[in-house]
């Protein structure tokens, strides 16, 4: 009987080293090959697992530069696909939070060259482009990203921007009533068609947009300024001031935006 | 004094006037249109993606092309009003 219990004690007092003895990973096996090229190529594989992993690690630290070179390094192994455009998309990504823009497209094209339908990289490449003010390649991808993944929100986000950006107001407007279309509850995808329709010339129907952007979200200072705008476009003057008045008190964390309604409302109570 | 003269400026006071008043619109509209020319502004770029695997883009352990593909505006990581400029 005490034998008994003295064993039960003992193999409850053992379960979990068990248990975490399985938790260890199995160790990498011993290549079982004399020859030079084969060992060679292990140690390349090897290599690229091992940088791709430090070089995430220094990416989700915010460590750029260091990041940047294990991707450098992986890249000139000349990694087999997925790892080649895996890591240049990577590399894209180190080098824009770096803020270098032109090495980043760059990055992010050449992972389009070696994988054509990596749908993120043609997402990072058009914001990238935006942000060097490349519309023209922007857009190009943009066209590139809608025809692989028609019913992608970010690519007709990403074409809708581009094409507005570019004053190509009919493309944008459709852009986002597509958008739209798969969720019409998205607030910013509203005020970017206003935006649109009002250099379209299309007052009553951006107005209509901004109303329902500021029925979803109630704060937002910028469609509120759009809205005024648009109101004092149909000469509707004490509305359009009204929208200012509360576009600049919504608007403490946009100065800009804030001087600006301030300005609009004060140039109409002048008059 | 005539009537003549009298009238005469009486007239020329009020089209000065009224030229006064109607420069004062033009530059207050012209004003007005200098401020909303280009005050409207397209929302934020996207940002970026994250970064990826080893393993590549294919599979649903890849968040960022996920994310690419995706249908609602939530799931594709879009901005929201808070982030636009």
């Amino acid at each position: 009987m005490r034998a008994g219990l003295a064993l039960s004690i003992l193999l409850a007092a053992a379960a979990p080293a068990i248990a975490a003895a399985q938790s260890y990973e199995q160790p990498t096996p011993a290549p079982r090959t004399n020859d030079p090229q084969q060992l060679r190529a292990i140690a390349s594989a090897r290599e690229i697992h091992e940088r791709f992993a430090i070089g995430l690690d220094a990416e989700a630290r915010g460590k750029w530069q260091e990041a940047a070179a294990e991707f450098t390094r992986i890249i000139q192994l000349r990694p087999p696909e997925p790892q080649g455009s895996t890591a240049h998309y990577d590399l894209g990504i180190a080098y824009a939070h770096d803020g270098k823009n032109d090495a980043a497209a760059a990055e992010f094209r050449s992972a389009l060259a070696l994988d054509p339908q990596f749908l993120a990289a043609m997402a990072n490449l058009i914001a990238i482009d935006i942000a060097r003010g490349d519309l023209r390649e922007a857009r190009t991808i943009a066209d590139r990203f809608t025809a692989a993944a028609p019913d992608s929100a970010r690519a007709m986000y990403s074409r809708g921007i581009v094409a507005l950006r570019q004053d190509d107001l009919a493309t944008a407007r459709d852009e986002f009533k597509r958008l739209l279309g798969a969720d019409s509850s998205y607030a910013v995808a509203h005020y970017d068609l206003g935006v649109a329709q009002a250099g379209l010339g299309e007052f009553a129907a951006a107005a209509a947009e901004f109303s329902i952007a500021l029925d979803l979200a109630p704060g937002y200072a910028r469609a509120r300024f759009a809205l005024g705008t648009v109101l004092l476009r149909q000469g509707r003057r004490t509305e359009a001031r009204a929208a200012f008045d509360r576009a600049a008190a919504d608007s403490a964390a946009d100065p800009a935006l804030h001087s600006l309604a301030a300005s609009l409302r004060d140039a109409i109570k002048t008059r | 004094m005539s009537r003549k003269p009298l009238r005469s400026l009486v007239t020329a006071a009020v089209l000065a006037g009224t030229l006064g008043t109607l420069a004062t619109a033009l530059a207050g509209a012209g004003s007005l249109e200098a401020m909303l020319s280009g005050a409207l502004q397209t929302s934020a770029a996207p940002s970026l993606l994250g970064p990826i695997t080893e393993a590549g883009r294919k599979g649903w352990a890849c968040k960022p092309e996920r994310a690419a593909a995706a249908r609602t505006p939530k799931d594709a990581e879009l901005p929201v009003p808070e982030q636009t400029p």
